[in-house]
């Protein structure tokens, strides 16, 4: 390789130890330097001969530079291949200079770049790594350094430490001793995450009890010490690269690295867990919580009781001292509270699982055994009847509810203590079913007003939740559970049936008006434990089938009765489906069975019922839930609504506005729900053969298009055979072809026969109509792969309907023209080109000869104007595919869009109102066109669609649509064209149109102004201030407003004022308000009349326009100090 | 010698938790007046007058029934009443708060700038027994 002559490269050098230049000019150089060497023309042994001079001078600064340049060039050589030569003595002189103090920085970044270097390139020598380490200890006084050096020192040393550790093993205790110094008094963020990343590294070298971690331990927890709990208040604006909870972290992986720290860490963290500060408590418990983890059960046994004590304090909140609030509201507080507690008891549970292992009585005998604990469980004991008195107490019982459940889960003997201990006296504490019963009738006299004892109910189901938890835990053994002699099985299978019927009549008296300010809490609570038991693993569950129907019948009759207390009947409905999917997952056949027999049975008779009591939006959200827990239930939903579809439509007095519900149901929650989970198959085809069934009567389909329920029934056709197979969709296609063909006199058999130009157009009755809707339907849900019978004949059927302005038919055109055209399997490719021909043809001479007929009866003029938007789908259709025949239809449509300008010439001004109504019609097609539709057309419906196609659209239009603009003369024309072309402008996409800003601006800005005259056109104008304010965003689009600055901010200001949507007027301001962006020069001497605006809008109707008026005003007024007003 | 402060330790208030304006309807309310005011920091403290309580939305009132025709007058009146109650008790040397007009710029700057010009702003002072009728 040549190398460059030093000419080239030595001013390089000079620029970079000249002081005097500027930062960037010295990175440029190291750049350029860096870049020469990895392209191998200029080697590093030229380099550093050219420079002796700056690497030896006596002159600090120069030497400094000097040796600097050298080790920056190193660190981005970094992938570049050294010999070991160059690495040696590079080395050599890096470690001889960490003696330079006054030149200490070259030589760190210099070792630190050698350290980093990869295996393959030429890394350096262990040899060389001990003696720099050696140099490293003997000459460098970290703390005395700057921060950037100490952060260079501390990369080194955990550099060191992550890839040469045999280096530091050898370390003898004085070395040690000098990191403690390095280390200490550290302020500065970053080098403090590296140094808690040193100490947890050299801690971890060194496990044996006799080495040096255990003799310094000591020291370095009191350096660590000083850090916790970690109080660091920068945000993240502050470009640091250090947060507060990375350096909370480092710091709690170094307290963790190594158990010597034990002795040490404990006792500090349990006097902080005192402390008053809520960050400190958290903290504290999150150290803990890992510190038992590493520190291992033999060292933390003897913390064990003093642990409980404080977590007990936290938990209870038995500390009486006012924590001390920073900021913040009592919600602040109230969830620094909580997070308080869920870390504490966390803590709980990580210290019973770990500590547990060498005596398991510990914790029993300290958590049951506590006096704090016994007395509250004697109070909830005692407590006659007590009622929940206050948010306080509801508290107290949650926290010994949660400490009681960790205690229980966390094994099988400590679940059985529990439950020795207490689950008798709480369950009887509850008194018996009777007693509510009783009651209940006393207070419905309103004689007295007891309750049930909340805190025993609470623990009772919490001890239930656990004990299902320990079962969980040992799924594969129950037998032993069940054949010991002493088990929370056999204590729990003694109160079970007592504890079902409580919860039950629980169930029943909360329903009715139980006035207790805490009712919902009771009903969640008894529905957790009914929940709780029936969810059980089948093998250990202590529950006879007979008790389990009962508990899933308590939750049916609520749903089926109950769904006054919505609540109630939310919370019930959300357990009977978690019953059914623990069965579906646990896999329990017995269970299955009842609970089919029980639960969705029943469920499902409520779709079928015709009882008016019960809100059908409730029956259905109730079977689709229960249905949502497995694929069989599902199914069962999904066939029992297909049978009340079909029966309600089937029936002379069925209910119509029902079926709708039914139909959105089942083609908006259960069709996609059993298409995710796979278990569609034959349902879609069984339930589409029915409905093809039902509707071949005539008076069927009387009854449904009299009613209003075509649109639905045929949406949800489509959305049927849209799930459908190939195979069965060939099914469904061909029964629905042969059933329409039996039923309509088809004059279309001959199918070579075209309609042609000039022909009549037969009509056709509302019955007709609606079959043909049926069979489009089918047809738009169908494959490009599945054959469409006769297809031909088809086409003219629906081309006819079309002539007759019906939009189905369009849709369906659209959808076959947008699969079918060119389509080498089907072998009338050809024809289908010539059809489609034919078919545009005859739509536009209908149009025209309409359109220029001297007679114009109303009549006419609606059909030609649906006819213009059947072409517009037809256009979609093969806009979608990327056919060249699009071109045709834009173009007819863009003459419509212009035609009465033509006419104008003709005729008088006087009976323009249908042109111009054609006119608006054609601009409207061009919105059909381009927007996304779900009629038909869509990724649901299988259709071609090609990517970009919009933007391809857009692009194509746009020149001829501005020539059509600027050739425009009349108000009326131009009006039109903006239409049309707003619509394409807003429906295609930002970035395309912004990347024709310099062509378009100006045509938006005046469409706007023309278009903010009529209140029809409001949403249009929407859009295209939003595609406006796109523009602001973008660098091209602000480039582009600038030059048209004036023109744009007097249509804005016009806009703030337009009287007919809210949204207009607020959008508008904000484009102001991102005017104050732009060169002040520009903006200035438009300050006056954007204030001017602004004010105005300070009066508005709409509060959110007076908000934003007032950001406005006060950016404008800020940015572009002047006179206020 | 630094001068000393007219009211040095003053009760600090919780500031309610915001939410979105809850009244529906769009016309101008009290509510929509204390938003614009309630951020204004006492020229003493680093707290805002809210949280100072020198402000409150139940002092605020707005006459909107002639509002409707923009060329009437309309009357946007607040009365601080409770503002300087407080600072009296905690500085009871002091019979006139010299603060009171500081305060009053502030408020009469921030309405001026956002309210329609035809708003007249009232603002009362009882308790230091001056009236100030403030018309922009």
């Amino acid at each position: 390789m040549a190398s460059v002559p030093p000419g080239e490269w030595v001013p390089h050098v000079e620029a970079y130890v000249d002081v005097s230049r500027p930062a960037a000019q010295h990175s440029a150089s190291v750049d350029a330097l860096a870049t020469l060497v990895n392209k191998d023309k200029l080697t590093l042994f030229d380099l550093v001969a050219k420079m002796d001079m700056y690497l030896t001078t006596t002159d600090h600064i120069l030497r400094s530079r000097g040796i600097l340049l050298l080790g920056e060039l190193l660190s981005r050589i970094s992938d570049k291949w050294l010999d070991v030569n160059t690495i040696t003595t590079l080395s050599d002189f890096f470690i001889s200079r960490l003696s330079d103090w006054p030149a200490i920085r070259g030589a760190l970044v210099g070792c630190l770049a050698l350290l980093h270097r990869k295996q393959g390139g030429g890394c350096i020598v262990i040899a060389d790594v001990k003696r720099l380490v050696e140099s490293f200890l003997q000459n460098v006084q970290v703390q005395s350094l700057a921060a950037a050096d100490r952060k260079l020192c501390f990369q080194i040393l955990s550099c060191i430490l992550d890839r040469y550790p045999e280096v530091i093993k050898r370390m003898d205790g004085e070395q040690l001793y000098w990191i403690c110094e390095a280390i200490d008094e550290e302020k500065d963020p970053e080098c403090l995450k590296l140094s808690f990343h040193v100490v947890e590294v050299v801690m971890k070298l060194f496990p044996d009890p006799s080495g040096l971690a255990a003799q310094f331990a000591s020291e370095f927890f009191e350096i660590l010490s000083k850090y916790f709990p970690v109080y660091f208040t920068h945000g993240v604006a502050d470009d640091l690269n250090a947060t507060r909870d990375d350096l909370s972290k480092a710091l709690m992986h170094a307290f963790c690295s190594t158990p010597y720290f034990e002795p040490f860490a404990i006792p500090l963290l349990l006097d902080k867990l005192s402390s008053s500060l809520p960050l400190a408590k958290v903290e504290s418990l999150k150290y803990l919580d890992n510190c038992i983890r590493f520190y291992g059960a033999d060292r933390m046994v003897k913390h064990a009781s003093a642990l409980w004590f404080k977590l007990k304090e936290v938990i209870f909140s038995l500390s009486s001292e006012q924590l001390l609030l920073t900021s913040g509201s009592p919600k602040d507080a109230e969830k620094n509270k909580n997070q308080m507690v869920s870390e504490a008891l966390n803590c709980l549970k990580t210290a019973i699982v770990f500590i547990d292992s060498s005596d398991k009585d510990l914790f029993i005998n300290l958590i049951l055994f506590d006096g704090d604990i016994e007395n509250k469980i004697h109070s909830i004991l005692s407590a006659e009847r007590s009622i929940l008195s206050s948010v306080e107490d509801l508290a107290q019982v949650n926290a010994l509810g949660s400490v009681i459940s960790i205690l229980a889960q966390s094994s099988t003997y400590s679940c059985t203590r529990v439950f020795q201990e207490h689950f008798t006296h709480l369950v009887d504490a509850l008194g018996t079913s009777t007693d509510y019963e009783s009651r209940q009738l006393n207070t419905c006299n309103g004689s007295s007003s007891t309750s049930v004892n909340y805190g025993a109910l609470y623990l009772s189901v919490q001890m239930l939740s656990s004990c299902r938890e320990v079962a969980l835990a040992s799924y594969a053994d129950c037998s032993s559970i069940k054949l010991a002699k002493v088990s929370w099985w056999l204590i729990l299978e003694k109160k079970l049936d007592r504890l079902i019927h409580l919860l039950g009549s629980l169930l029943t008296i909360a329903s009715q008006s139980m006035h207790s300010v805490l009712r919902g809490e009771y009903v969640s609570c008894a529905v957790k434990g009914l929940l709780t038991l029936a969810t059980f693993p089948e093998q250990c569950s202590p529950l006879p089938a007979n008790a389990y129907e009962d508990i899933l019948y308590m939750l049916t009759s609520v749903i089926t009765s109950k769904f006054e207390n919505i609540d109630l009947w939310r919370l019930s409905l959300k357990a009977l489906t978690s019953i059914g999917s623990s069965i579906v997952e646990f896999n329990a056949s017995q269970k299955e069975v009842i609970y089919c027999r029980t639960v969705v049975d029943n469920v499902v008779s409520l779709v079928e019922s015709y009882d008016g009591s019960m809100p059908l939006s409730l029956r259905l959200e109730a079977s689709y839930e229960v249905g949502t827990a497995g694929l069989n239930y599902m199914l069962r939903v999904a066939r029992s609504l297909e049978g009340a579809v079909v029966t309600n439509i089937s029936k002379a007095n069925g209910r119509m506005e029902h079926v709708t519900q039914l139909f959105e149901c089942y083609s908006s929650r259960v069709l996609p729900w059993l298409f995710t989970s796979g278990g569609i198959n034959e349902l879609a085809l069984s339930f589409a053969m029915r409905l093809l069934d039902e509707i071949k009567y005539l008076t069927m389909l009387d009854r449904i298009s009299s009613q209003g329920f075509l649109d639905s029934l045929m949406m949800g056709m489509k959305l049927l055979v849209g799930v459908c197979t190939e195979e069965q969709q060939t099914l469904i296609v061909q029964k629905a072809y042969s059933m329409v063909s039996s039923i309509l006199p088809l004059p279309l058999k001959s199918t070579h026969h075209h309609l042609a130009v000039g022909d009549f157009v037969p009509s056709h009755s509302v019955q007709e109509t609606s079959l043909v809707g049926m069979l489009s339907s089918v047809i738009i849900g169908l494959r490009p792969q599945t054959p469409v019978p006769d297809m031909l004949v088809m086409i003219n059927l629906f081309t006819v309907f079309l002539l007759n302005g019906k939009l189905p038919a369009a849709y369906v055109l659209a959808s076959i023209f947008n699969k079918y055209l060119h389509n080498t399997e089907f072998s009338h490719e050809n024809q289908l080109d010539k059809i489609l021909d034919d078919i545009l043809e005859r739509c536009f001479s209908t149009v025209l000869a309409n359109s220029y007929s001297k007679d114009k009866s109303s009549g006419n003029i609606l059909s030609k104007i649906d006819i213009l938007s059947g072409l517009a789908w037809i256009g979609k259709g093969l806009l979608m595919r990327g056919d060249e025949k699009v071109k045709d239809i834009s173009m007819f449509l863009l003459k419509c869009v212009c035609s009465d300008e033509a006419l104008a010439s003709e005729e008088s001004y006087g009976n323009d109102s249908s042109d111009t109504s054609v006119a608006k019609s054609a601009a409207g097609a061009f919105h059909i066109m381009m927007s996304d539709s779900e009629v038909c057309l869509n990724k649901k419906f299988h259709a071609r669609i090609k990517p970009l196609y919009k933007q391809r659209f857009f692009l194509i239009l746009t020149p001829i649509f501005l020539s059509k603009i600027k050739e425009a003369t009349s108000m009326t024309t131009k009006l039109a064209l903006y239409r049309a072309f707003g619509h394409i402008i807003s429906n295609a996409p930002v970035p395309a149109v912004v990347s024709e800003a310099h062509q378009i601006l100006l045509v938006i800005v005046d469409s706007l102004a023309k278009l903010s005259v009529s209140l029809q056109d409001k949403d249009l104008v929407y859009s295209l201030l939003l595609v406006l304010s796109g523009m602001l965003m973008d660098e091209k689009g602000k480039e582009c407003i600038l030059d048209n600055i004036h023109i744009t901010i007097s249509v804005l200001t016009q806009l703030v004022s337009y009287p007919h949507m809210m949204v207009v007027r607020e959008t508008a301001l904000q484009c102001l308000v991102a005017f104050s962006t732009f060169p002040h020069s520009k903006v200035f001497p438009m300050r006056r009349k954007v204030l001017q605006a602004a004010i105005k809008a300070l009066d508005d109707r709409k509060r959110a326009v007076r908000q934003e008026a007032v950001r406005c005003r006060q950016t404008w007024c800020a940015n572009f100090a002047g006179r206020p007003f | 010698m630094t001068v000393g402060m007219i009211n040095a330790n003053p009760v600090v208030h919780e500031r309610p938790e915001r939410a979105a304006h809850p009244h529906a309807a769009a016309a101008l309310d009290p509510l929509d007046v204390f938003d614009t005011v309630r951020d204004i920091k006492d020229p003493e403290h680093p707290y805002s007058l809210e949280q100072l309580s020198v402000l409150s939305q139940e002092s605020i009132s707005v006459d909107e029934k002639l509002g409707r025709i923009q060329y009437v007058c309309c009357m946007l009146t607040l009365y601080p009443r409770t503002p300087f109650l407080h600072l009296i008790t905690f500085t009871p040397t002091v019979q006139h708060c010299s603060m009171a007009t500081v305060i009053g710029l502030c408020l009469r700057l921030k309405l001026m700038q956002n309210f329609p010009p035809h708003f007249k702003v009232l603002l009362c002072f009882p308790a230091s027994g001056i009236l100030v009728i403030m018309t922009c």
